[in-house]
């Protein structure tokens, strides 16, 4: 199956965009869990604070479907 | 009731509709960090004229935090922040009582700390504290105002578990943290008057536009983006209260 990852902030270079400025298409297996193929990627997942999928939170065991669009963002601790 | 000199003070957010400035006097908010998000919400919060501010922070003014933090000088360099935060508050609106703790927070003083507020504000610049902040809003029924910014990037939100869900459904403790987390002035301007504006509705008992929702701000392309953050049935925080 293939996904899209976006990615928000300081993520975008680790996840080397090649869809355009943001997005980066994955041919994923199925059954496996967003965390998995962040790491498949070369993404560890302490880089990621979490993800959201059409306006709605998804953690890192979510198991992503075919045409998923899923962004990523990055921990923000500052103030 | 609020005097002669307050309605004077008052008159321009008077003529908003549904505007009720009695209820931000009675207000008691905390203020945790007077960073460059505490800086811009408590300053707001003061002229807004929030009855009781508590502030905290155990720092002192450096010269690098001059670009963001815009309650202080280069007067203030080498001053407690609490106490210039103080200063500046009085300067702008002697009315507002400020109630001042020179610390930082951690387990051990978060409960005296949170004592008597009715709602927190996260002005933090570190993850730890923040989780203590989010388990005495679990533990207290309190909103929780979350902050948080790197860079050109900010997120706000505002949680009030049971109602919502907490911090710690939304993400982990165990992500990486940089040793210095870049950041301008705007960055935090801008999140810190969104939690500002936010602790306002809530006050006058209007509903906040982020209850149990995230706020995503890049002003690097200026853009906003607001996302629903549900409650985790295995939050190790508000799932066992």
């Amino acid at each position: 199956m293939v996904i899209y990852l976006k990615a928000g902030g300081e993520l975008r270079s680790k996840l080397q965009p090649d869809v355009d400025y943001y997005t980066r298409r994955i041919e994923a297996e199925a059954g496996k869990t967003l965390s998995d193929i962040l790491i498949g990627i070369g993404i560890s997942p302490a880089f990621v604070a979490f993800a959201f999928k059409d306006g709605q939170l998804k953690r890192l065991d979510y198991l992503p479907s075919d045409g998923d669009i899923i962004t990523l963002q990055p921990p923000v601790s500052g103030g | 009731m609020i005097s002669d000199d307050e309605k004077e003070r008052y008159s321009r957010q008077l003529l908003i509709p549904g505007w009720n400035q009695e209820k931000l006097k009675r207000a008691s908010v905390l203020v945790v960090g007077l960073g460059g998000l505490g800086s811009a919400s408590a300053l707001y919060l003061a002229a807004a004229g929030i009855g009781r501010l508590h502030i905290c922070d155990g720092d002192r003014v450096e010269r690098s935090d001059l670009n963001r933090q815009v309650l202080y000088s280069e007067s203030s360099l080498g001053l407690l922040k609490v106490e210039e935060a103080s200063r500046r508050i009085a300067a702008i609106n002697p009315s507002v009582a400020v109630v001042r703790h020179n610390a930082e927070l951690d387990s051990q003083n978060a409960g005296a700390i949170i004592s008597g507020c009715q709602i927190i504000v996260d002005g933090l610049d570190s993850l730890e504290p923040r989780f203590i902040l989010n388990q005495e809003s679990v533990r207290r029924e309190i909103p929780f105002v979350y902050g948080a910014v790197h860079g050109w990037q900010g997120y706000a939100g505002f949680f009030h578990p049971p109602q919502t869900a907490c911090l710690a459904c939304l993400m982990r403790p165990d992500v990486f943290r940089p040793d210095r987390v870049p950041v301008w002035g705007v960055t935090p301007g801008t999140i810190g008057l969104i939690q500002a504006g936010e602790v306002v509705k809530w006050a006058l008992g209007l509903a906040p536009s982020l209850l149990g929702r995230l706020l995503i701000y890049d002003g690097s392309s200026l853009s906003f983006e607001i996302i629903s953050v549900e409650k985790d049935p295995a939050c190790p925080v508000c799932s066992r209260s």
